[in-house]
């Protein structure tokens, strides 16, 4: 298997012979990668409206960045949330089987454990050398939104996201917030500001109490080296570093040329390669079982 | 009474600040920033765009009161606050203050929502608030609006025409966002799911309303007051009509600026 991790600046269209893309409609932002053959050209992401309209504008943020049209794919495979409302997909899978293929893509063979930590849903997912997700569990509700929430916690601070995680990394002794609810520890961190603690203090609060979610919900399913983490949350230092200290596992490093949101998006491309080719070769022989790269 | 006097209200919310100037029972000017994580610097900012507005200097204010959450980290020197008085005795302050014929304010912020009842004297009788799992309705609410990509008050349109009843979570805001978002993604219309995010809150309001008798007349107020479609399905589930109140988002800080909270 071969590692794609850099996108291709100068794509050659009319030498392609397979061109493909994956769309990620998540509940904040929509993202989408376009693969000609196999390498990635192009990628986006766009904040989520209405799911049918961001996934279009997503593909063709992407588009826009190459000299092709929509109809010069051969194959598109929607994934995320609204992955049911992209009209021009030609299949949809889950965004477990993505997540897999995706950071075994990009991390290689050794990858074992893929915590996605999105706007909406936080889940963690086991797999093979190969990138086959082989297990998984799903946040439950009352973690859900733990992105979304970050966001509105930020535009609350006043502060960028990356910025945030990093204040909340400058203070080791902060009071406990509910670790259970977001909405509770949304209204204790008011309480705090209320008994004038340090703004680091109430930031790396928040942010332990939101990592300790996450890392309750990976602990319970065991987390297995190599560990990675993809999706929004991933860019936040103060959310990683927490629940890497919390499960005492470390992850790999982030590529920097890879932006953890995308890789969802990149499996769900990498899953259209492989059904096209699979398409136009002899389809009999080997009916089931997708099999990524 | 402050026949004259120039008086100035700040309720330092949790998640806006508001500030009005008043001469008397008169009111000058007003302003709202975000209250951010700096509490003093929003309530110092509101303050001198409210005074921005009426041309009046910072010198002549007769007397500074605080409300909200944030009344006691907002008396420091440098604001000058003559003194605090708790969010209720405001908001039903400020309300009988508005309307004489009003007897329960409803304050839906964003944060916290309660309601407060007074007698004919604007005595205070009995005060309600949400309790935690109901926090945060205001943030929601701007949140989902963010979400749809639409501003508050388009929203709060485009909720007036949902013509299916659609139901999100009947307790918590964030079980409420994700069946939000569950809605949107199974391809629901952009009107049926911003009409379910105003009933989900005003329910929440309801249930709250059920621990205490309203008296009639019923005036809201607050962030949320400001939404058509919120009020306008406050009456259905509350089975009482409600009216809104000029500058509903400001009552609180009118009736801090013009409380006598036993100060002669």
């Amino acid at each position: 298997m071969s590692e794609h991790t850099l996108i291709n600046e100068h794509p050659d269209f009319a030498k392609a012979q397979v061109i493909v893309a994956g769309v990620d409609v998540g509940a904040v932002s929509s993202k989408s990668v376009i693969l000609l053959d196999g390498q990635p050209c192009a990628v986006s992401q766009v904040k989520t409206r209405m799911p049918e309209e961001s996934a279009s504008r997503a593909i063709n943020e992407a588009l826009a960045k190459t000299n092709f049209k929509l109809e010069n794919i051969h194959y598109i495979v929607g994934t995320g949330c609204g992955r049911t409302q992209v009209p021009f997909a030609h299949r949809t899978i889950t965004e477990i089987p993505c997540d897999a293929a995706g950071a075994v893509h990009i991390w290689g063979p050794s990858v074992r454990t893929v915590l996605d930590i999105g706007g909406q849903s936080c889940r963690v997912i086991h797999c093979t050398g190969k990138g086959r997700a082989t297990a998984f569990l799903w946040n439950d509700k009352c973690a859900a939104g733990i992105g979304r929430s970050m966001e509105v916690f930020a535009n609350l601070v006043k502060k960028e996201v990356t910025e945030m995680g990093n204040i909340a990394l400058q203070s080791d002794k902060f009071p406990k917030l509910s670790d259970f609810c977001s909405v509770y520890a949304q209204s204790e961190f008011f309480d705090l500001i209320r008994s004038k603690a340090s703004k680091e203090q109430a930031i790396a609060a928040y942010h332990y109490a939101m990592a300790k979610r996450i890392a309750t919900l990976a602990a319970r399913s065991g987390v297995k080296q190599d560990f990675v983490i993809i999706g929004g949350l991933a860019r936040n230092p103060g959310i990683t570093d927490w629940v890497e200290k919390i499960l005492e596992v470390r992850r790999l490093a982030p590529k920097p040329e890879w932006d953890p949101a995308l890789i969802t998006a990149l499996g769900a491309a990498l899953f259209a390669d492989t059904f096209y080719r699979r398409q136009q070769s002899d389809v009999s022989k080997k009916p089931e079982e997708s099999q990524c790269a | 009474m402050n026949i004259g006097k120039i008086l100035a209200g700040i309720d330092a919310g949790h998640v806006a600040t508001k500030a009005v100037i008043m001469r008397g029972r008169e009111l000058l000017g007003y302003c709202t920033v975000p209250t951010g994580f700096d509490v003093v610097d929003a309530a110092q900012a509101a303050l001198n765009s409210a005074l921005k507005n009426t041309g009046i200097s910072g010198n002549e204010l007769g007397r500074i009161v605080a409300t909200g959450i944030f009344k006691e980290i907002i008396k420091v020197p440098s604001l000058n606050v003559t003194k605090t008085v708790p969010e209720y005795v405001a908001d039903a302050t400020g309300a009988f203050f508005l309307n004489k014929n009003s007897r329960t304010v409803i304050d839906i912020g964003g944060n916290i929502h309660k309601a407060v009842s007074y007698d004919q004297d604007g005595t205070l009788l009995d005060v309600i608030q949400n309790d935690k799992c109901a926090d945060g309705l205001g943030i929601f609410y701007t949140n989902m609006a963010n979400a749809l990509g639409l501003s508050e008050e388009e929203m709060s349109e485009l909720a007036l025409k949902s013509t299916k009843n659609l139901s999100i979570a009947i307790q918590c805001s964030l079980s409420a966002e994700s069946d939000a978002i569950d809605l949107m993604c199974q391809g629901a219309d952009i009107a049926d799911v911003a009409g379910a995010v105003s009933r989900f809150i005003v329910e929440r309001v309801a249930d709250m309303c059920t621990y205490m008798p309203l008296t009639k007349d019923i005036v809201v107020i607050g962030g949320l007051a400001k939404s058509r479609a919120i009020v306008n399905h406050l009456p259905d589930l509350t089975k009482k009509e409600v009216s809104v109140l000029k500058l509903p988002e400001y009552v609180g800080a009118i009736g801090a600026a013009i409380s006598d909270g036993g100060e002669k």
